[in-house]
């Protein structure tokens, strides 16, 4: 007994020295990041300390004023949050059946649906710009967001299919045989199961949406549609760069995200198909 | 499961009905617009295009070798990624799941470099990186390896494109820590404490329970990895420019430079050429996963 | 209570969606009564300058311009390139394209032509050799019709900067820089031997790299040889060439680049001349306000590219026109926009843009009262390159300035580099 608790406190030890070590990479360069946010335009290229000489707050005010972030930042919580929840609601529906159902053509539609995980990006942007003018959604949120949703299908299908098919089977069956409807399964018991992996694609395409700039820069034409990465590239000169206020600003756009991630991160926790074995 | 009837079946596509129609409205039609304009030389400016029928893939097949040489860089990072970072995410995913203390501020730290926007990663990298005044070489000399002053890791050919690929890793082996780690907690916790009562070790525990439930979730993870470190771009734009002299070049570089040139047949033409490459690639994943499931 | 939760989620998002829609739709038709001049430009540094003078403008006409900023450039490309692909270009834009490409917009339609504006005395305000990139000569080979088709900003030309206490620290005479090729070698062996690198530019990016060399390529073969290389009638293994070649591994022998050069971007090597860790860089008249909010109290000089002795035609500097503007042919507003421009290219208008952003203007009326240094630069204009009736292919060119990095980064010898190139050009050829 006394032996295996030495062991496992060595193992734990291990653990942390490595767990420890990654972090600190980790960490390193946000600190960088915000140390720079704080720093004069001439510090940041003299000296390389972590620690600015006079702590520059200034900079978060003069950046959130320059970018016109307020503006940007609602736009942004829009798309991301519509467009996130259908992609989940689209992708986990369409996985559940690829993991679970019959249906024509199956096999061919899966492969089919996740083949636009390999169009590579550059160029595509034209024949797309070319359909929304078409339809009329050139210029709308709507069009933006239904780019968003359906460039997500393909990645969260592949996620969520993989964890569907992992489920253990019995509950379902025992379901079906009470007489619950097919849709009743996937709503009631098998999306909840999934809970990590959903927060997982959450997680993943907020990021993704948050992030992305360039097809909103093409697709919208009326500034206060924009989403907040457009805000950065004021700080972006052709010839200069100015760095504390670009530093700041993407410190305000990251915060959002990391509490996203935060909020998130929590579902995927230990011991969810358990309990609902358990019942 | 149970045999469906054919009225079931045609029901059931209800389910993939709103994904499906997405798809072929907003993928599936620019993709063919995509290929067809591959047939075509166009600048993307001009009012009729030129139809060359192969002639663009004829001339990138046989009389583009930077092309190719860019499709082995990337070749050369997808090989890094696999083994090394996905090694690491997966170690870490299995550390931080042995519920120790302070799990959760873990899964947060790991997470940081994926939320980081690429510019702030690009900047500090090279900042780190940097032959004149870079930390990383400071640190060196502070360990006794003094020949690494003035080192331009990014310039040099030898160091250039794996300096790249140990970026491109470090930002991307938070994915897929999360997506292991929401894998390892879906496995069934009574699966481990029934194989504890048989008396089964760790390693058994992680050889018979661990690796075959994950099998899927690796799969997956490998063919993400694959096609992340084969598309891999914005950290090279930002970092080398694909220099020097090419050697940290990709198929994506190589597509954008093309198409900024006005080259927007050709540089479609490229960029199917590289999906087949991925898609080729993707199948013959799935295919060894299969294999290996049986 | 996780499954309420989740329906509760629903039922919100079926209502974002919902209000989405709508208004998504509705948002578009709107507020479009009002005349407005629509600008796009990638100019962030200039933006607030920009937005004064518009509305100067609007207080005096009643006309109302709106500048709208798209950076960096490549997103800045890519949104032309979307917007004319599908007629929705704004009233004044720049294709942001070598010539070849604005051949392409002006032969479709999407610029309109100038001349006749220009020829009513407008044209003679600029710096001659500003116009350059915007005109078209007789016969060109893209079947453009002869004229000028843009308005230019401001001008610029690349020069190479030195730093003064560098200079001193290493004995030499900070107030007489090298002017020939052997002077600035040993110059630059002296740097080093004082622990200064010597020289820095940008020359990860191409065209910088390209730039550089591009002096010397006008100095040896001037503009009939570049014509004639351009169409094959000279190899690329011509010992000219070849020589070109030589300085890049001339420089390299004697230590003269800043480590890393070869993936720098423009900006590290202005960060690298500005805060001191190198001698001398080879950059545009745009670095002197880079330099002066990197580092204010940065002493330096400007030089030209140092001539080579033997050379048969005077040594040119990549420049010319800085920033352009090309008006929309199919803008309904388009006599507006040109009169605009008009008036934002005259010499009050010049002069206040040349004093807030340190460019030197295209107005050579606005450029007497500039900065000594900026000065000096304007000078250089009328030693920028000629006008050439085309251009070399951009795969072409792009192999040269990859072959230079090669050179730089001791991968091929110059023999070998001015092979490959001569194979790249037959390559391009065949096509």
């Amino acid at each position: 007994m006394n032996s295996f608790k030495v062991k496992k406190k060595i193992l734990d030890v291990i653990t942390h020295v490595i767990l420890i070590a990654v972090a600190i990479t980790c960490v390193f360069p946000v600190f960088w990041m915000l140390s720079s946010s704080l720093k004069t335009n001439e510090e940041i290229f003299k000296s390389i300390s972590l620690f600015p000489e006079a702590w520059q707050w200034s900079n978060y005010t003069e950046a959130l004023l320059k970018a016109k972030f307020g503006m940007y930042f609602l736009n942004s919580l829009i798309y991301t949050v519509v467009g996130v929840s259908a992609i989940v609601l689209v992708t986990s529906m369409a996985a559940y059946a690829f993991a679970r159902l019959e249906f024509w053509g199956k096999t061919v539609l899966f492969y089919l649906l996740i083949s636009t995980l390999l169009i590579p990006i550059p160029g595509a942007f034209v024949p797309l710009y070319l359909l929304l003018k078409s339809l009329h959604l050139l210029d709308t949120r709507t069009g933006l967001l239904l780019c968003y949703i359906s460039g997500g299908i393909a990645f969260g299908l592949f996620l969520l299919k993989a964890f569907f098919e992992e489920l253990p089977r019995e509950i379902e069956e025992a379901a079906l045989i009470d007489g619950c409807s097919r849709f009743g399964i996937y709503w009631r018991i098998a999306l909840p199961l999934a809970k990590p992996a959903v927060a997982t694609l959450v997680i993943i395409q907020c990021l993704n949406i948050w992030n992305e700039f360039l097809l909103a820069l093409v697709v919208l034409q009326d500034p206060s549609k924009m989403p907040i990465q457009r805000g950065l590239m004021v700080f972006q000169g052709t010839h200069m760069t100015d760095y504390p206020l670009l530093m700041a600003g993407l410190t305000i756009a990251t915060v959002p995200i990391v509490i996203i991630y935060l909020l998130m991160q929590k579902h995927i926790v230990k011991g969810i198909a358990a309990g609902a074995v358990k019942g | 499961m149970m045999n469906a009837s054919p009225k079931e079946k045609t029901f059931n596509m209800l389910f993939i009905l709103p994904a499906l129609l997405l798809f072929l409205v907003f993928n599936l039609y620019p993709l063919l617009r995509t290929i067809q304009l591959s047939f075509f030389q166009w600048n993307g400016i001009d009012k009729d295009m030129l139809f060359v029928g192969f002639a663009q893939y004829k001339h990138i097949i046989f009389n583009n070798p930077a092309y190719w040489k860019s499709m082995l860089n990337a070749g050369y990072v997808t090989l890094l990624c696999l083994t090394l970072q996905n090694g690491l995410a997966l170690l870490l995913a299995i550390l931080v799941n042995r519920q120790i203390r302070g799990e959760n501020i873990y899964r947060v730290i790991f997470f940081l470099p994926p939320v980081l926007s690429g510019i702030v990663v690009g900047l500090i990298w090279k900042f780190m990186y940097d032959g004149n005044f870079g930390i990383l070489n400071s640190w060196l000399a502070a360990i006794g390896f003094e020949q690494f002053k003035d080192f331009a890791w990014l310039s040099e050919i030898k160091t250039a494109l794996s300096s790249v690929a140990v970026v491109h890793m470090w930002k991307g082996f938070g994915y897929g820590f999360i997506i292991l780690l929401a894998g390892l907690q879906t496995i069934p916790n009574e699966l481990y404490e029934a194989a504890e009562v048989d008396g089964a070790d760790t390693w058994q525990q992680f050889r018979h329970i661990t690796v075959p439930s994950m099998i899927p979730v690796f799969t997956m993870v490998t063919i993400l990895t694959v096609l992340g470190a084969m598309q891999i771009f914005d950290l090279i734009y930002s970092m080398t420019q694909g220099g020097p002299a090419g050697h940290t070049d990709v198929p994506i570089t190589k597509i954008y430079q093309y198409m900024n040139n006005g080259e927007f047949g050709y540089s479609t033409a490229m960029a199917v050429i590289f999906g087949m490459v991925l898609l080729i690639a993707s199948i013959c994943q799935l295919y060894a996963s299969k294999k290996f499931n049986k | 209570m996780s499954k309420r939760n989740i329906v509760i989620a629903l039922q919100t998002l079926c209502l974002c969606l919902a209000i989405f829609m709508v208004s998504g739709c509705s948002g578009s038709g709107s507020a479009k009564n009002e005349e407005v001049i629509k600008v796009w430009h990638w100019m962030t540094d200039r933006q607030e300058a920009f937005e004064k003078l518009s509305k100067d403008y609007y207080d005096q006409t009643g006309v109302k311009v709106v500048f709208e900023t798209y950076a960096p450039t490549d997103v800045y490309k890519n949104k032309i390139t979307a917007a004319a692909s599908g007629h929705l270009l704004p009233d004044i834009y720049n294709p942001q394209s070598d010539k070849k490409e604005l051949a392409s917009y002006i032969n479709a339609g999407y610029i309109a032509d100038l001349t006749d504006e220009m020829n009513t005395g407008w044209k003679d305000v600029f710096f001659e050799k500003s116009l350059i990139a915007n005109s078209f000569e007789e016969n060109n080979e893209w079947g453009v019709k002869p004229g000028i088709y843009g308005v230019p900003l401001d001008v610029s030309s690349l020069m190479i900067y030195y730093n003064k206490d560098l200079f001193k620290q290493a004995g030499l005479d900070p107030e007489n820089p090298p002017k020939t090729w052997p002077e600035f070698i040993e110059a630059g062996k002296k740097l080093r031997e004082a622990g200064i690198q010597p020289f820095v530019s940008g020359f990860g990016e191409a065209w910088l790299i390209g730039a550089f060399a591009a002096s010397y390529q006008w100095s040896l073969f001037g503009k009939q040889g570049i014509i004639d290389t351009i169409d094959g009638k000279i190899p690329y293994n011509d010992e000219r060439w070849l020589k070109i070649f030589k300085l890049f591994e001339e420089m390299r022998d004697n230590k003269m680049f800043a480590s890393g050069i070869v993936t720098m971007v423009n900006k590290d090597a202005e960060r690298t001349f500005a805060t001191g860790r190198a001698a001398m860089t080879f950059n545009g008249s745009w670095g002197v306000n880079v330099y002066k909010s990197m580092n204010s109290t940065l002493n330096y000089g400007l030089m030209y590219p140092p001539s080579l002795p033997d050379a048969k035609y005077p040594l040119l500097v990549f420049g010319g026109d800085g920033s352009s503007m090309f008006v929309n042919a199919e803008s309904p507003r388009k006599d507006k926009a040109i009169a605009f421009l008009k008036w934002f290219t005259q010499k009050e208008q010049q002069a206040y843009l040349a004093k807030e952003t340190l460019n030197i203007p295209s107005n050579k009326e606005s450029a007497d009262d500039l900065p000594e240094i900026l000065q000096e630069f304007s000078k250089s204009i009328t030693k920028t390159f000629d006008n050439l009736p085309k251009l070399e292919a951009w795969q072409v060119t792009n192999y040269i300035n990859i072959n230079l990095q090669s050179v730089i980064i001791g991968e091929k010898d110059p023999a070998k580099a001015v092979k490959e190139i001569q194979e790249e050009k037959l390559r391009q050829t065949k096509v």
